[in-house]
């Protein structure tokens, strides 16, 4: 059964591989001399002013929180769409599957109507 | 042979690995949520050790719902870290006595 | 060993060790990193459960959402991190001593005919029954109206979460008229005396 994950194990690796690879070339082929200079953050050309690390805007965390939902949202239309074959009708209710999904669906528009609606989507 | 123990008995181990989390950590807001999240996880590992042994579908389609409520969880748990941490400045629990009398 | 097994034991020691550096680890960001690899690792585990759209749903949701969230809150706030840290083993006996009970509890229920328990006799699923179908199948016709609630759940969230976090944009910028009057002269004028100095 582990066998049939064998490409999945194959594009991990590929992926680690192409990830430490440049590093690991700039390491090993580069020549390193360094000094104060060129060890300092370079903030175009005069003394930096702030620390390096700053902090986040709170804007993006409202987008990240839009992404969780959409997010979520794709990962029921899957297996949905996987088997709208089969709940497309059922016995009782026509156009069963197609109503489920657009009531779910309409419910997390009111949420996505919301944002909008309040400023969070917009930058400025 | 992997038996169902196995994955319960890794199930139990994350679990009071969370615990012990959010007792050493009971200061720290964000880390206590992480806690929270690790504990989330070995319930869904033991709910799927089940379904795939009891042959219960059921069981996944649960961890599914699970896991949708974690993330609203701490979508809203951070939100209100934020909130916090914008009126007091800090996340220290301790800090957090507004309504003691 | 079956290489199955030692896959499964391979993993969890990743795993618990991920879990460990999670809790203890001094820097928020690490800690967030390490719960990555957890989760990952998780999502190894349960391949071996052959619940492949949960293992993928768990990369895709948690590793790719969830904790994207979480480290950008860690690197928002600039926390004071050793006042965090105040005492921190100080509580490790009590967490210890409750988390073993926990352990010991759940291993004698769970354990009790350890390798006996539910021997894995369990039918392998073909490979034409995809694991996505089947879950599409169970959650879209009797989980129905779970399913519904979830998205009411997931209009909740990020109801609650731009309802707290969004901040009131500034339409124009009058005064507030009860905030100026009691504005003195000495809050916005600081007059210094300076001895005069020669010009060479």
């Amino acid at each position: 059964m582990l066998e049939s994950y064998f490409p999945v194990f194959v594009f991990i690796l590929v992926g680690i591989a192409f990830g430490f690879a440049p590093v690991l070339t700039g390491l090993i082929v580069a020549p390193h001399r360094p000094d104060s200079e060129k060890l300092s953050p370079y903030e175009c050309g005069f003394e930096a002013f702030e620390d390096a690390r700053m902090k986040f805007d709170v804007r993006y965390y409202l987008i990240a929180i839009i992404f969780i939902l959409f997010d979520l949202e794709v990962a029921f239309l899957l297996p949905w769409a996987t088997i709208f074959k089969e709940i497309a009708n059922t016995d009782s209710v026509r156009w069963f599957g197609f109503i489920e999904m657009m009531v779910f669906i309409a419910i997390l528009v009111v949420g996505y109507l919301y944002a909008w609606a309040k400023g969070a989507l917009d930058w400025e | 042979m992997l038996t169902l123990s196995h994955f319960l008995i890794l199930g139990a181990i994350l679990f009071a690995i969370s615990v012990v989390g959010i007792f050493l950590n009971r200061k720290n807001l964000i880390i206590i949520l992480m806690s929270i999240e690790l504990m989330l996880l070995a319930v869904n590992m033991n709910f799927i050790a089940f379904s795939h042994y009891m042959q219960d579908l059921a069981g996944q389609v649960f961890v599914f719902f699970i896991l949708t409520v974690a993330a609203a969880e701490s979508a809203i748990g951070l939100a209100i870290l934020v909130v916090l941490f914008r009126n007091l400045k800090t996340i220290h629990v301790d800090d957090l006595d507004s309504l003691k009398g | 060993m079956e290489f199955k097994t030692f896959v499964f034991y391979f993993l969890s020691a990743i795993l618990v060790f991920a879990a460990l550096r999670v809790i203890t680890s001094r820097n928020p960001v690490h800690a967030a990193l390490f719960l990555v690899l957890a989760f990952f690792t998780a999502s190894g585990v349960w391949l071996l459960l052959q619940a492949e759209f949960l293992a993928m749903a768990l990369v895709l949701v948690y590793v790719g959402a969830v904790m994207v969230l979480f480290l950008f809150v860690v690197m928002m706030l600039d926390i004071n991190l050793d006042r965090l840290r105040e005492g921190f083993w100080g509580y490790l006996p009590m967490g210890a001593i409750i988390a073993l009970l926990m352990v010991g509890e759940m291993g004698l229920v769970l354990g009790g005919n350890y390798l006996g328990l539910f021997e894995s006799s369990v039918r392998q699923a073909g490979a034409d029954e995809s694991n996505v179908q089947a879950i599409g199948r169970l959650m879209f016709t009797e989980y129905v109206y779970p399913f519904e609630l979830a998205s009411v759940i997931l209009l909740v969230g990020i109801v609650a979460a731009v309802a707290l976090t969004q901040r009131e944009k500034r339409k124009n910028k009058s005064v507030n008229p009860s905030q100026q009057v009691f504005v003195k002269a000495r809050d916005r004028v600081r007059v210094l005396q300076m001895p005069a100095e020669k010009r060479d």
